[in-house]
C-alpha cells in the first residue's frame, strides 16, 4: 500500500472515534490504531510462536499505567520477566496486578486503557521467551 | 484581642473551638478559666480543655454535629464558674540578664525607654502564677508582669532560640524549654530542666504554680 | 530490620499524631499526610497507628536487614528494588539483603507531591512516648531518639500480621479520588477564624481569590506563603491562645503562615482562619514553590469533608480486607 494511500487513511481514522484499524490485503497487514487524534501504524507480523493470553483475575477497568504516572507499563514490544505486572484492573479504589506469567516480549495489549473488563477477558497477548 | 467587652467563642477549623474571656487580663480570670477547664473537660465531645492567657481551647474528641448547643453550654458554664484557686508550689530561677544570652534586651531598652537595670528590676521583682502550659514541651505562659516593660513580639520570628532563653513577648513573659522558633524578645536565659517526656507528669510547672527569676547576672 | 544507607536531612518517625498532651505543651507532630500514612498500613494489615518513615527529600537509599513486606505511599517517586520498578500505593515484598532506592519524583507524575512514605508491615518499632511513636523534634523526644533519621540508623519492623499479605494489592491515592483545584491548582478548604473580619475586605478577597506560593521557608512547623500582603483594619495585639494545624497566622509582614503538624500548640498572631482538617494531607503534600489556592467553607461542609475522607479510608478498608482474607 502506498505511503500516501496510509496518511489519508490515517487522517480519516483521526476524525472518527474509532480506536482500531486493521487492513489486510495481498502483501498488506497493517494495524492503525487511534488515540484521542493521535495515529500510530504498525505493521502486524504473525507471531513465530504461539501468543500467551493473559487473562483478566476479576472483574474491573483494565489500565494500562499507573493511575499517578504517564507511562505504560508493558507497551508492545517491551521484554517483561516473570511476575512482572503488566497492567491493573481497578475496582472501586483498589488496584489488582495483571502479571505476566512467565519471562516473554509483549505482543499486543487487546484492550484499551479504561475499558471495563469482565472475568477472564483476554487483555495482554505475550510472546514466551523460553518456550516448551 | 485585649480588653474586649464580652466573650469570644471562635472556631479552629473543625479540631477545637476557641473561648476568650473578655476585660482586662487578670488571675481572677484566668482562675475561671482554669475552673472552666476542669467542668469542660468531662464534656463528651471534648478531649483536651487546654488554658491559654484569660482563654481555653477545647480540643474535639469528635467534631459536633451542632456548635451552638454547645456554645451555649459553654457560656452558661462561664457565668457559673468559680475562680479555682489553685494553690502551687514556687520554683526559683537564675536568670543571666543580657549579653549573649538576652539579644534583645536593647529593643526592649529602646522600645520602653527604660535602662537595662531598670527592665531587669521589672522583671525580676514580681512572683509570677503559671497561667498556663503551650507553646512548646513544658513551657510556662506566666502572669503578672510588669506592664511598663512590655515590648511588642518581633516584626520578624528568629528562627532559633535556645531553652532557657527568658524572653518578653508583648505583655507576656515566660522561659523557653528547648531550642526553638519564637517571636518575643529574648532578655536572658536560665538552665532548668521544665520537662520530662518519660516522667509523671512529664511537665514541671502547672497552672497555680509560681515562678520567680532571681538576677545571677547582667551583661552590659 | 531496615538499615539507612544514605538520606539527606528531615526523613523522621511519624504515626497518626501524639494527641492529649496539649496540656503540656506538646502538639500532635505525625504525619504531614496521614492519608498516605493510613493507606500504607491498610495496605500491609497494619493497625491504624503503626508509625512508618516520612520522607521529605530525595534520594533516600536503605537496606533491608530481613524479609520484609513494604509499601510506598504518598508522593510517587522512581522507587527501586535492586534495581526493579517499585509501583507506588501499592503492597510489595522485600528480601533480605535487598535495597530500596527512593529517587526523585516522576518527572510527568500526574499528581505533583512531596513527601513519601515507607511504611513496613507491623509498624516501625520504636517506643511510643506520651502514647504516640511519631517524632516530636521540638523537645527531642519519640520517633527515633527524637531527631531525623540519618545515615547507619537501623529500624526494627514490629510483629508483621500473620496472614493475608497480597503482594501487588494497590490502592488509587485520594488525590486522583477525591480531587479539589482551583484554576488548576490544588485547593484547600479553610474556615474563616476569629480575626478574619480584622482584615480589610480588599484583603479577604484576595485570600479567596488569588493564588499563594509555597516558599523555601516552609517545613513542618509552618508553611510560609507568598502573595498580596495582608492588612489589618488596625493593629491587632493578640494574648496568646491554643491553636492547632492549618491555622492561618499573620504576622505583621501580611505574609501569612499556616501552622503544620509540628507547629507550637499555642500561639499569638492574628488568625484569618483555619485549613480544615480534612484536607491538611492536601496542604502536607503541595511542594515547595507550588501554589494553593483556598475555598472559603462553613462548618456543615467542614465536617462533611471529614466524614468523606473516613467513608474514604472506610471503603479502602472494606476492599482491601476483602482481598487479603482470600
Amino acid at each position: 500500500m502506498h505511503a500516501d494511500d496510509i496518511r489519508r487513511i490515517a487522517a480519516w481514522l483521526a476524525a472518527t472515534d474509532i480506536g482500531l484499524l486493521e487492513l489486510r490485503g495481498p502483501g498488506t497487514a497493517l494495524r492503525l490504531r487511534q488515540d484521542g487524534g493521535d495515529v500510530a501504524v504498525e505493521e502486524i507480523t504473525e507471531a513465530a510462536q504461539p501468543a500467551l493470553v493473559v487473562q483478566a483475575p476479576s472483574v474491573g477497568v483494565f489500565l494500562h499505567r499507573h493511575p499517578l504516572r504517564t507511562n505504560d507499563l508493558a507497551p508492545p514490544g517491551s521484554t517483561v520477566a516473570a511476575g512482572q505486572v503488566l497492567g491493573l484492573l481497578q475496582t472501586g479504589p483498589l488496584l489488582l496486578p495483571v502479571t505476566a506469567p512467565a519471562d516473554a516480549v509483549v505482543h499486543e495489549l487487546r484492550v484499551a486503557h479504561g475499558t471495563a473488563v469482565g472475568y477472564g477477558t483476554p487483555l495482554v497477548a505475550l510472546l514466551p521467551s523460553n518456550p516448551n | 484581642m485585649s480588653a474586649a467587652a464580652e466573650v469570644s467563642i471562635s472556631v479552629l477549623g473543625t479540631s477545637a473551638l476557641l473561648f476568650e474571656a473578655p476585660g482586662e487580663m487578670t488571675l481572677a480570670t484566668q482562675q475561671r478559666i482554669w475552673s472552666l477547664a476542669r467542668e469542660a473537660e468531662t464534656w463528651p465531645e471534648v478531649r483536651e480543655a487546654v488554658p491559654g492567657m484569660n482563654n481555653l481551647m477545647l480540643s474535639w474528641r469528635r467534631a459536633p454535629a451542632r456548635l451552638d448547643e454547645i456554645e451555649a453550654r459553654l457560656r452558661a458554664a462561664w457565668e457559673d464558674v468559680e475562680p479555682l484557686a489553685l494553690q502551687g508550689r514556687v520554683v526559683e530561677l537564675d536568670v543571666v540578664y543580657g549579653g549573649e544570652g538576652g539579644p534583645h534586651l536593647a529593643d526592649v531598652v529602646a522600645h520602653t525607654g527604660l535602662s537595662v537595670d531598670e527592665i531587669v528590676e521589672r522583671h525580676s521583682a514580681p512572683l509570677y502564677p503559671v497561667y498556663a502550659l503551650g507553646s512548646h514541651p513544658g513551657y510556662c505562659y506566666l502572669g503578672g508582669m510588669d506592664a511598663r516593660i512590655a515590648t511588642p513580639r518581633r516584626k520578624v520570628p528568629v528562627l532559633r532560640i535556645p531553652g532557657g532563653a527568658v524572653s518578653i513577648g508583648g505583655a507576656q513573659t515566660g522561659v523557653s524549654a528547648s531550642d526553638g522558633p519564637s517571636g518575643w524578645n529574648t532578655i536572658g536565659c536560665t538552665s532548668m530542666s521544665f520537662f520530662d517526656p518519660l516522667a509523671d507528669p512529664p511537665a514541671l510547672l502547672a497552672p497555680g504554680d509560681c515562678l520567680r527569676f532571681r538576677v545571677k547576672k547582667v551583661v552590659r | 530490620m531496615i538499615e539507612l544507607l544514605s538520606t539527606s536531612a528531615l526523613a523522621t518517625v511519624q504515626d497518626l499524631g501524639r494527641e492529649g498532651a496539649l496540656r503540656w505543651g506538646v502538639g500532635t507532630a505525625g504525619a504531614m499526610d496521614p492519608l498516605a500514612l493510613a493507606a500504607g498500613n491498610i495496605l500491609l494489615g497494619n493497625a491504624d497507628d503503626a508509625a512508618a518513615i516520612e520522607v521529605p527529600v530525595f534520594p533516600f537509599r536503605v537496606r533491608f536487614a530481613a524479609d520484609c513486606d513494604f509499601a510506598l505511599t504518598g508522593a510517587d517517586v522512581d522507587a527501586r528494588l535492586d534495581g526493579r520498578a517499585v509501583l507506588p500505593w501499592t503492597a510489595a515484598q522485600a528480601c533480605a539483603g535487598q535495597e530500596l532506592v527512593l529517587g526523585l519524583p516522576h518527572r510527568g507524575a500526574t499528581w505533583p507531591a512531596s513527601r513519601a512514605y515507607l511504611c513496613l508491615a507491623g509498624g516501625v518499632d520504636v517506643p511510643a512516648v506520651l502514647g504516640s511513636r511519631s517524632t516530636q523534634l521540638r523537645g527531642a523526644f519519640g520517633g527515633l531518639e527524637g531527631r531525623p533519621l540519618r545515615q547507619g540508623d537501623a529500624l526494627r519492623a514490629g510483629a508483621a500480621p500473620n496472614e493475608g499479605f497480597v503482594e501487588g494489592l494497590g490502592l488509587v491515592p485520594p488525590a486522583l479520588a477525591l480531587p479539589q483545584q482551583r484554576d488548576g491548582l490544588p485547593a484547600l478548604r479553610v474556615l474563616p477564624a476569629a480575626e478574619y473580619l480584622a482584615y480589610t475586605e480588599a484583603s479577604r478577597a484576595a485570600f479567596w481569590a488569588e493564588p499563594w506560593k509555597i516558599t523555601a521557608q516552609s517545613d513542618r512547623y509552618g508553611y510560609r506563603l507568598e502573595g498580596r500582603p495582608l492588612e489589618a483594619v488596625a493593629t491587632i495585639e493578640m494574648r496568646s491562645h491554643g491553636i492547632v494545624p492549618g491555622v492561618i497566622q499573620v504576622p505583621p509582614g501580611g505574609q501569612p503562615i499556616v501552622q503544620m503538624r509540628d507547629a507550637q500548640p499555642s500561639g499569638g498572631y492574628p488568625k484569618l482562619g483555619t485549613v480544615i482538617e480534612a484536607d491538611l494531607w492536601r496542604l502536607g503534600q503541595a511542594p515547595i514553590g507550588s501554589r494553593v489556592r483556598f475555598i472559603e467553607c462553613d462548618w456543615d461542609a467542614a465536617l462533611a469533608a471529614l466524614d468523606e475522607m473516613q467513608h474514604w479510608l472506610a471503603e479502602a478498608r472494606r476492599w482491601v480486607g476483602l482481598h487479603r482474607a482470600r
